[in-house]
């Protein structure tokens, strides 16, 4: 491993600690609620045929069962926040945030090529949304049994890598972005507003027949569609969150090479 | 332009939208000398300094650095250079001993053996967390990382900004050391003395453009420095004007201001004639020791 990934690792442990317990937090809650959704299962869903179709598509349906209260509650909405939060503001971090606090000159008057410090801080950041989704797997199986949550060990699987997946597409674009300006605030505002806008896109898409043909630009329909917490991984879906990252990758190894540096 | 010589800059120019930037700068640092780049703040050292280490790269002209273009080949002269710039970030939650010891990582272990010796000459305590450290101990920790593997070049951009006066002497002796072993130092300053203390040659820029590149011996030569007499009873300036040395007088009441080149020796002879209650005499700005003598047509 070389130094500047070890070092990296260690700069973000803090947070992927703290993230990971805010994660478990979120979804021991959810867990919790859960007996008392089954319990009242046939007002609840009587009351989500009165919604609005949008959000219907949203909740994608059977809310009451595990998979579907799942979906519902964690990985159609917090789920995706909390991890682009995360994913946003650490790939926006990686190279503007050290640039801002002026220690890239340091790192890069060594014999460290500007490419391997974007390859090895992007290795670190891959290493931290591994770890929180691996961890979030784990919290998921673990904490749902008690409370009768269950859904097969390889659909939550499923779901966490495609959690972890739509996560690293937005951290390539925030890291992208940040390699390209420098700047953090522009690395976040624009990755933000992306995901808020491909999220709505992706919600309103199917109701809104004027939308229809907008749906496949919205990373989030490759995410949730199929639900992978009952039909696994797909190809396609998997490959499109990878390519969004490639791309975005390699966009920041161009963009910061050819760039100067603010002092 | 000789073989030897470790930075060359040609024309060297970075504009920027607005006024900063530099102007066709041309000047070589020879091996193994110690230049001084004195100028005020904002004058463009640093623009100069981080196009040398690829930083920023030039709108115009070249620089060479161990005869090699920073854009071309940075790697090739970063393994070669030590860089301090005049602000910059630590990895704040990191202790100062595992930062040193990932710097000398990033570098291949070049300078881990140098890491404890170096931060009890400037007494940095190793086992401190970087948050909880002074600006003068950040200088420190900045310092070693530059020093550590004893490059042949080393880069120092307003290096003795906030340190103590005894910190700054072990400083000086460790430029005496680079020297000693033949290494080469460029040190950007906006303080004269320091640039008198260890330099052997400087440059002088403003506003983005060279001034001019002296000997720091004949620099002094030219320095001008500004005396006020206060007399007894009003005295006639105008028998100042006559001597070579004078550049300015400038009567108030029964003082009078002198601005002079070199040595005092004939204004003191001259003052002396007359009853002479105070002199004041003040080591002059950096504006007012070269804007004027370079603008009023002082320069060789």
């Amino acid at each position: 491993m070389s130094a500047l990934l070890g070092v990296s690792m260690r700069t973000q442990r803090r947070a992927v600690i703290g993230w990971g317990i805010g994660l478990a937090a979120v979804a021991t809650m959810y867990a919790a609620f859960y007996p008392s959704v089954k319990e009242s299962a046939s007002e609840l869903e009587g009351y989500l045929q009165n919604m609005p179709e949008a959000f219907r598509t949203l909740i994608g349906g059977d809310y009451t069962s595990p998979a579907g209260y799942l979906r519902a509650e964690l990985f159609s909405l917090l789920g995706p926040i909390l991890f682009l939060v995360y994913a946003v503001g650490a790939g926006g971090r990686t190279i503007a945030g050290e640039e801002e606090a002026r220690s890239l000159d340091l790192l890069l008057a060594t014999r460290l090529t500007r490419t391997q410090v974007v390859r090895d801080k992007a290795v670190a950041l891959l290493a931290a949304m591994c770890a929180l989704s691996a961890f979030l797997f784990v919290i998921v199986v673990v904490v749902g049994r008690p409370f009768d949550l269950t859904v097969p060990v390889e659909d939550a699987a499923a779901a966490c890598v495609m959690l972890l997946l739509i996560g690293l597409a937005f951290a390539s674009v925030a890291l992208a972005v940040g390699c390209a300006t420098g700047r953090k605030s522009r690395a976040y505002g624009v990755t933000g507003a992306i995901a808020v806008a491909t999220y709505i896109l992706n919600a309103l898409a199917p109701s809104v027949s004027a939308l229809g043909w907008t749906r496949p630009l919205s990373p989030f329909r490759w995410y949730l569609d199929p639900d992978p917490l009952t039909t696994g991984l797909h190809a396609a879906n998997v490959a499109v969150l990878l390519g969004i990252t490639v791309v975005g990758m390699a966009l920041s190894l161009l963009t910061f090479q050819r760039r100067d540096l603010a002092s | 332009m000789d073989a030897d010589d470790v930075i060359v800059a040609e024309r060297l120019t970075k504009s920027y939208g607005s006024s900063r930037g530099i102007v066709e700068l041309s000047f070589s640092v020879r091996a193994g000398e110690v230049f001084g780049f004195l100028g005020p703040n904002g004058a463009g050292k640093s623009t100069t300094i981080r196009t040398m280490l690829d930083f920023i790269r030039p709108t115009d002209g070249r620089v060479t650095v161990f005869g090699t273009e920073p854009r071309i080949d940075p790697q090739a002269i970063h393994t070669r250079t030590g860089y301090m710039p005049g602000e910059f970030g630590l990895y704040e939650r990191m202790h100062v001993h595992a930062y040193l010891e990932a710097f000398a990582a990033f570098r291949a272990g070049a300078g881990r053996a140098r890491i404890e010796p170096l931060a009890e000459r400037l007494d940095l305590d190793l086992g401190r967390p970087i948050h909880e450290l002074s600006h003068g101990n950040k200088q420190k920790v900045g310092m070693v990382q530059a020093f550590m593997h004893e490059p042949e070049l080393l880069v120092l951009d307003e290096p003795t900004q906030g340190l103590d006066p005894l910190i700054q002497q072990t400083f000086y002796a460790l430029i005496d050391e680079v020297r000693a072993r033949g290494g080469t130092v460029f040190l950007s300053s906006h303080i004269l003395p320091e640039v008198e203390r260890v330099c052997d040659r400087v440059g002088i820029i403003r506003e983005g453009r060279l001034l001019t590149v002296d000997d720091v011996g004949d620099l002094k030569a030219k320095a001008l420095r500004s005396v006020i007499f206060h007399f007894a009873s009003p005295v006639d300036a105008s028998v100042f004007t006559p001597l070579p040395s004078v550049v300015a007088v400038d009567p108030r009441g029964d003082a009078i201001a002198l601005t002079v080149r070199g040595e005092l020796d004939e204004v003191v002879k001259e003052a002396a004639r007359h009853t002479v209650v105070n002199v004041e005499t003040r080591e002059p700005s950096l504006e007012e020791i070269f804007l004027r003598a370079y603008r009023d047509g002082g320069a060789p």
